[in-house]
């Protein structure tokens, strides 16, 4: 865990995009469906991406739109009896077919996962310690009680907490700590993708801008791919790189970050953002902000375009084409609106 | 118009409001096939203990009035033989559903009414209301059931409404408490304040308010607490408490204990009311577990493949 | 856990005993009327006699003279007479307390044990076969009279297959010591154990289920999957000993209430305890010995409580160090 001098944004890395073999991550046509009456609960339709090592992905959308659900389906941590499909090429082997000895291998060591810190996210009766030490065990058997002891107060440190935190209970730390606890037990095992499902959902502001900080510092110390995932756009804007937006159980918008944020090519995108304003920035001065409705139940999805119900600039054919994933004009930007084909966005 | 006084329409539409809540939930209900399964037990005892008169001979009860062999055989003397009397088991087991499912319900009714009320009054006023309720609460609640019962019995003398009284005294604590919870939340609901800030009086709020609210729980609470007043009334009856001049199921046990039935090997005795009691109280708890389920969806089980 | 804590337990505790103590003269004395014509009932007894018992039990002199000296009495753990065999029911209730206590803990440990162990089977495999029978049989098992379960141990071990003793805590005219002794009692102690757990694990095993659903909703478990630990282990070292905590109090509880629930299972096997001297207690009725009786259910009762409030706070780390 050695610190680079100059933090260069990974993205313009070379020597760490494409590894041994292709991307780290490649997700290709993932269904997810629930158990549920007639037939399940469909809450992804479809996802494909890929993810470079060291790159950085942030997700976003509303609640219900399937992001969630995609994380635990890459880690296959879904409850039993859910149907899931696709393919989910982690180094280039597909987790959703791996043997159960094999999946538990590659959870933490290959990938892992920060999860909302909130107070029932950590074991409420095991301390601290203990709970950090748990996948280094797990992981390597052979490793003394002394040299785990080590490394999870050297976790700790890494994440600017005191290394006797380790004694506490986790209903003795505030969120934020709580938070940097999630952090650091999520890199015990040096996983090459780290995926942050709404890591800063449940805290204050200021708390929240120091925990996305110590994220952007590690992320680019350790050169871990990331994917973030959230459903406040304004906060993804700097820590990521590129930028993919959900609805309805698919991508609907994928492409660099700062292009996405500030000129959108789907209406959807562009009501996201505006619901979150930066402050300072004359463009949400006069925009009015909001968009009414609600998302589509996952049992009832729209014909067509599953958004067009809602979207400011529908048109008839909006309900009857089958929308994609289709390429702006501009580089790696893809988007899944009508207006994208003639570049009318 | 004062907060008292509902117009006629305001009432239809509430009655009207509930009807189909009613058959909502009874069509939640229906989906539980336990639930359906225990419903079906508890007809079929019900129609047997009313129709007592008509399946079953009273007379056959006193051991003065029969001339049968003793210790028959069922395949000698039907349905279920006779006991250490000469007296026929059937209407022993009739008429003795008619006192083990009277006392069940009469107990678990005067036990929900005080629990109810203990739970509403002590949640709505707070205060040292509260206090001095939950207290009681917790002190009848510590004195073990078995030996209060049977000291009571044992004071007021051996009779049904004795034996009711009893069970109806020491079970209310439980319900009082879930009740209370219930109100503490129902409480922190806005539109009890909105009443209040109309001018409605306590009582109002407590019967119009609250109470329409608890009792779905409260019938819950009922169906779950009438199983235990049953095998209550069996334990005292099977010590000698119940009232000797009527049959229960727990006397017909504690008759063919004392007779020696079981090293008669004169199992039509005692198996027939045990097997009664077990089903009454497992049909009791299926519908109590349905009917939790109808009020509380995240209580289900998950259905389907 | 602070001292304050504790001793603010203890003194609610007490308090309580105090409230069952005063509660107990009053049922007896007051509820009942006229003591002295209870005392008599169906006896053939000479004036002369008459006086004597009724000074011997302190029935003369006004309720609150007697209530007095109940309180005195009580806290020297005199607890008079019994009416039918004379004899000190402090000593009859010491004599029938030990085989109480052995098979009313055997069996709680047998039936905690057990239940804890199908509720921890069923809830984790829910909705399967596995859940449903486990589920099925305790609830069966639940809704019997425990009596008539074990009327029914009784006629198939001990009458039919004669496998068991039918009854008592030795054989008559044996005078065996040492561990035949204590093997022979073993042996009678079987059924009426055996009768007692099958009785209350359904208990143990509904509240570990429901309690254990419950803790499998938690996110943590999701997170303890995600380290990539085995099933089991997530199972054992994460959910369960959350789920255990209300399972516990139970426990505790309980202990202090199958002391009294034992009574008529004891009836049935003529066991030597506390549950065989109350039912023949009632026949008499012995009140003195019932109002001793229902001290001592009723003490035991409060003092688990106690234990397991406390046992609570020191287990679950929320309310140890918050």
């Amino acid at each position: 865990m050695s610190a680079q001098p100059e933090a260069t944004p990974v993205g313009d890395r070379p020597d760490l995009a494409a590894g041994p073999a292709g991307p780290l991550l490649s997700v290709r046509d993932l269904h997810v469906t629930y158990r549920g009456e007639g037939g399940g609960v469909p809450a992804v339709r479809g996802v494909s991406f890929d993810l470079d090592r060291g790159e950085t992905l942030g997700l976003a959308g509303e609640s219900g739109c399937g992001k969630s659900t995609m994380v635990g389906a890459l880690l296959r941590l879904l409850p039993s009896g859910t149907k899931v499909s696709g393919e989910v090429l982690l180094e280039g082997e597909d987790v959703l077919a791996m043997k159960p000895g094999r999946l538990r291998a590659v959870r933490w060591t290959e990938a892992s996962i920060v999860f909302q810190g909130a107070l029932h996210t950590l074991n409420p009766v095991h301390r601290i310690g203990r709970q950090m030490a748990e996948p280094i065990e797990v992981h390597e058997p052979s490793i003394s009680s002394r040299e785990t002891r080590r490394r999870v107060e050297e976790l700790l440190e890494v994440v600017g907490l005191p290394a006797r935190r380790a004694d506490d209970y986790p209903h003795q730390l505030s969120g934020g700590q709580r938070q940097r606890v999630l952090i650091a037990l999520a890199l015990a095992c040096n996983p090459s993708l780290l995926i942050a499902d709404e890591p800063t959902t449940a805290l204050d502001v200021m708390v929240q801008a120091q925990v996305l900080q110590l994220l952007e510092d590690l992320q680019k110390e350790l050169g871990l791919a990331v994917i973030f995932i959230t459903h406040d756009l304004s906060t993804l804007s700097s820590a990521c790189r590129r930028l993919a937006v959900m609805y309805a159980g698919r991508i609907v918008e994928d492409g660099p970050s700062r292009e996405v944020f500030r000129e959108a090519a789907h209406p959807y995108t562009e009501a996201l953002s505006a619901a979150f304003p930066v402050i300072g920035d004359m463009r949400f001065r006069m925009k009015p902000s909001g968009l009414g409705g609600d998302p589509p139940d996952p049992r009832e999805i729209p014909p067509g375009c599953p958004f067009h119900p809602r979207c400011p600039v529908v048109e008839p054919r909006c309900a009857t084409t089958a929308v994609e994933l289709w390429p702006t004009g501009r580089p790696e930007h893809t988007a899944s609106c009508v207006r994208v084909l003639e570049g009318t966005s | 118009m004062s907060v008292g006084a509902t117009t006629g329409s305001a009432r239809r539409i509430t009655w009207m409001r509930r009807r189909r809540a009613f058959g909502r939930g009874w069509a939640d209900y229906r989906k539980s096939t336990a639930g359906l399964i225990g419903l079906g037990v508890l007809g079929v005892f019900v129609v047997f203990a009313l129709a007592a008169p008509v399946i079953a001979n009273r007379d056959n009860l006193d051991a003065s009035k029969v001339n049968n062999p003793l210790w028959a055989h069922p395949l000698d003397f039907l349905p279920l033989g006779t006991d250490n009397l000469g007296r026929p088991v059937w209407d022993q087991l009739v008429y003795g559903a008619r006192i083990s499912l009277l006392v069940g319900l009469a107990a678990t009714v005067i036990a929900i009414v005080i629990g109810a009320s203990v739970g509403i009054v002590s949640g709505f006023f707070g205060g040292w209301v509260s206090a001095v309720l939950m207290r009681l609460t917790e002190w009848f609640l510590v004195i073990p059931f078995l030996p209060l019962a049977i000291v009571l019995a044992a004071i007021l003398g051996p009779s049904v409404q004795n034996v009711i009284i009893v069970i109806g005294i020491t079970s209310w604590p439980g319900t009082a408490r879930v009740i209370r919870a219930q109100v503490l939340t129902l409480k922190e609901r806005l539109y009890v304040d909105r009443s209040r800030a109309l001018g409605a009086s306590n009582g109002h709020l407590m019967s119009r308010h609250i109470f329409p609210n608890v009792a779905p729980l409260i019938l819950a609470n009922l169906t779950l607490t009438v199983p235990i007043a049953i095998l209550s009334e069996t334990t005292l009856a099977f010590l000698g408490l119940g009232d000797p001049l009527r049959p229960s199921w727990g006397r017909m046990l504690d008759d063919a204990f004392s007779a020696g039935a079981l090293t008669e090997n004169a199992w039509w005795y005692y198996l027939p009311p045990g097997l009664c009691i077990l089903l009454v109280v497992l049909a009791f708890t299926l519908v109590g577990h349905a009917l939790e389920e109808v009020l509380d969806p995240r209580l289900r089980e998950p259905k389907g493949p | 856990m602070s001292f304050r804590f504790v001793s603010r337990r203890v003194l609610g505790s007490l308090a309580t005993l105090a409230f069952v103590i005063a509660f107990n003269f009053f049922l007896f004395r007051v509820v009942e009327g006229d003591p002295v014509a209870t005392l008599f009932r169906g006896r053939n007894l000479t004036q002369e006699q008459r006086a004597t018992l009724t000074h011997q039990f302190g029935l003369d002199g006004s309720r609150a003279h007697q209530f007095v000296s109940y309180l005195q009495q009580t806290a020297q753990l005199n607890l008079g007479r019994s009416y039918e065999s004379n004899e000190l029911v402090s000593s009859a209730i010491w004599r029938a307390a030990w085989p109480t206590i052995a098979l009313v803990g055997v069996s709680t440990l047998l039936s905690t044990v057990f239940g804890v162990l199908i509720g921890i089977s069923a809830a984790w495999k829910r909705g399967s076969k596995r859940d449903y029978g486990l589920t099925s049989f305790t609830m069966t098992t639940y809704a019997m009279p425990d009596f008539w379960l074990g009327m029914l141990l009784l006629v198939v071990f001990g009458v039919m297959l004669s496998l068991f003793p039918i009854g008592g805590i030795t054989n008559a005219g044996s005078d065996a010591t040492g561990v035949s002794k204590l093997l022979d009692e073993a042996h009678h102690m079987f059924l009426p154990c055996l009768t007692l757990t099958l009785a209350y694990l359904g208990e143990y095993a509904l509240v570990m289920r429901s309690s254990l659903l419950d803790t499998m909703r938690e996110d943590y478990l999701v997170l303890a999957r995600a380290k990539g630990l085995r099933d089991i282990v997530v199972r054992n070292h994460h959910a369960v000993p959350n789920a255990l905590l209300p399972v516990v109090t139970l426990i505790a509880i309980n202990f202090g209430f199958v002391l009294s629930g034992a009574i008529a299972v004891e009836t049935i096997f003529s066991w030597p305890g506390l549950g065989l001297a109350t039912s023949q207690a009632i026949r008499g009725p012995d009140l003195p010995m019932l109002q001793g009786l229902f001290l001592v259910f009723s003490a035991s009762v409060i003092f688990f409580n106690l234990i397991a409030d406390l046992l609570y706070a020191y287990l679950d780390p929320r309310v140890r160090t918050g």
